[in-house]
């Protein structure tokens, strides 16, 4: 009792992990933290290596250099935590000769102390109908409600999800955007999700991190990294031209494109889009349109990727 | 501990709810029951054609003896189980690999090594109760088919009902010995390969192999444990009961050999069982 006091609560923490495949290094010095009750998004290319690194975290491969820390124990310790630490695969992992409802009764004997039971779980899932079906006669999205499930028996403090919403249909996706919601406010559950569904995780996160090349480029709270984007205005005016030479100079602006007729993109650093409107129609330039792009997960993931793009020789066709 | 506990339960679990630990468990009893109805009819064709030509011969006497049958069944029977279970173990491990299951059980429940331990706990359980009905099995249809008796000739007793069920409980009991290292050799396979289609064309390449090639070995294959098992080239002792108790005399009973099928096996599980602890440590799962 005593040694489980003394273990770090934060879920994750994560310090220069690397981990080469050959000569190949696919994680360099990979640094990341999930806080307790946070919903922490990794985002990345494809073969950026986020499931490289899902696997490291969870004890699955071998890493070379680092040091992990979930809940205050190493990835193969994890089994310590009795069911306090699950995870859900990008593939379902289940066994596909045991129906769902068996699957469940199977993960309960794994838990140490069943929170919830296998009936309880089905209907938090929306597969009660699906009890009796031997998961290999299942569709891809209610495997992964299944796994989804099973993860839940045993009241976790901790879910590691991988691309959790692969095989969802809309309603599921919904379905399970609402269930993360519900089970981080109600009990306090920390997850980690990686993901290639920008806007889902958007919708989600607390925390956002971006796997780059190997490292992660970008890492914080969703408002503070959104904070620190430039913000983009789009005006679309009468004369181009001399909306360009009246906002030119100005601090905290930067002018786009200015090659399409009738419309003027600007980059905004901290500048209230008022204060344009109100200069250019002061000097009788005719607003048709003012549109701010706000910030999002697309435009800080394309500016990330955008700053470092990967060599053509390593893209893979 | 109790991690072990755990993950053998919910191995169990699923071995109980598995088709193909379901049908090798009944297939060797099955096998051999199939076999004796088949024998005992042939024999009845035989006889009834020689009653039409003349007396009997030793042979047939030998041939309606239940023993000589009983330790066919079980020779032929243990050859199933143990193929048939190299192949299970095979597969055991690297299937759930392959399905990702496995996954679940190291985060939740246990380390890699219980999982391993667990997997042939499960799998030599598995063994042992399909060793029980194909014990019961053989008995049953032999002794529904045939008479057991001591063997007689010209009315002298060649061997005694004691003897031979002496003989057959050795002869069975030293055949039985390899089979738990037959299972640590599968699960070592199970753990070492890529995929589960791999690991069983593996685990039956190699013991086919090492069955068919032992006696280019010579005295060196006593120091194998496959050497101990009824196989299809079969050098075990059970198979030299099986002349026995038909009345053949010239059975030589090698002590060396006997003393060796004792001590060999178990060595050779505990090293199988260790590689594979080892092994399953720098596994990808």
């Amino acid at each position: 009792m005593s040694k489980e006091k003394a273990l770090d609560p934060t879920p994750l923490r994560v310090e220069k992990l690397s981990k080469s495949f050959g000569d190949t290094p696919v994680l360099k010095e990979l640094n990341l933290t999930v806080e307790t009750g946070a919903v922490h998004g990794l985002v990345g290319l494809n073969g950026s290596g986020k499931t490289t690194t899902m696997e490291c975290l969870l004890g699955m491969q071998p890493y070379h250099a680092g040091k992990i820390s979930i809940m205050g124990l190493k990835p193969e310790q994890l089994y310590k935590h009795a069911g306090k630490v699950v995870s859900v695969f990008d593939s379902p992992s289940l066994h596909p000769q045991l129906t769902v409802k068996q699957t469940l009764e199977h993960a309960c004997l794994l838990c140490e102390r069943p929170a919830r039971t296998p009936t309880q779980v089905e209907a938090m899932l929306g597969i009660s109908q699906y009890s009796q079906y031997k998961i290999k006669h299942l569709s891809l999205g209610n495997r992964r409600r299944t796994s989804i499930a099973q993860a839940l028996l045993g009241r976790p403090e901790f879910i590691i999800l991988d691309e959790p919403f692969n095989g969802l249909d809309a309603g599921g996706v919904d379905d399970l955007l609402n269930l993360i919601s519900r089970l981080n406010r109600e009990e306090g559950t920390s997850f980690l999700l990686s993901s290639h569904q920008l806007p889902y995780l958007e919708k989600i996160c607390s925390h956002i991190s971006v796997l780059h090349r190997g490292r992660i480029a970008v890492s914080g709270h969703v408002s503070r990294l959104f904070n620190a984007q430039h913000s983009r205005l789009l005006v679309h005016c009468d004369d181009v031209v001399r909306a360009c030479a009246i906002v030119q100079g100005m601090p905290g602006v930067e002018i786009e494109d200015n090659s399409y007729p009738g419309l003027l993109t600007l980059q905004l650093d901290g500048v209230n889009p008022a204060l344009i409107n109100q200069k250019l129609v002061e000097k009788g330039i005719a607003i048709h349109e003012l549109v701010r792009e706000k910030p999002s997960l697309e435009t800080l993931f394309q500016a990330v990727v955008a700053t470092d793009p990967l060599p053509a020789l390593e893209v893979e066709i | 501990m109790n991690g072990f506990k755990a993950a053998f339960r919910a191995e169990l679990f699923v071995m109980l709810h598995n088709n193909a630990a379901r049908f090798l468990l009944v297939m060797p009893a099955i096998a051999v029951i199939i076999r004796a109805i088949a024998v005992k009819l042939s024999d009845n064709a035989r006889q009834a054609q020689q009653s039409l030509s003349g007396g009997r011969s030793f042979e047939d006497i030998a041939s309606s003896n239940a023993w000589g049958h009983l330790v066919d069944s079980l020779s032929i029977g243990l050859t199933l189980l143990s193929l048939s279970l190299v192949a299970y173990a095979a597969w055991s491990f690297s299937s759930d690999r392959d399905n990702g299951a496995l996954r679940h059980v190291v985060i939740r429940t246990t380390n890699r090594m219980g999982i391993v331990l667990a997997k042939f706990a499960n799998v030599f359980l598995l063994a042992l109760a399909t060793l029980i009905l194909l014990g019961i099995g053989s008995a049953l249809i032999t002794a529904i088919l045939w008479d057991f008796g001591p063997i007689v000739e010209d009315g002298y007793e060649l061997i005694s009902s004691a003897e031979i069920r002496q003989e057959v409980a050795l002869g069975l009991g030293l055949a039985i010995l390899p089979i738990p290292t037959a299972l640590a050799f599968g699960v070592l396979v199970s753990v070492s390969t890529q995929s589960a289609t791999q690991a069983i064309t593996t685990a039956l390449g190699i013991t086919l192999a090492v069955d068919i090639f032992k006696s280019v070995l010579g005295s060196y294959a006593y120091y194998i444990y496959a050497s101990f098992q009824p196989s299809l080239v079969d050098r075990s002792y059970l198979s030299d009961v099986g002349r026995l108790v038909r009345g053949y005399s010239d059975v030589m009973v090698d002590t060396q050999m006997l003393s060796l099928n004792q001590w060999i096996p178990l060595p050779q599980m505990l090293v199988f069982i260790a590689a594979a602890l080892v092994v399953v440590r720098f596994r990808k799962l």
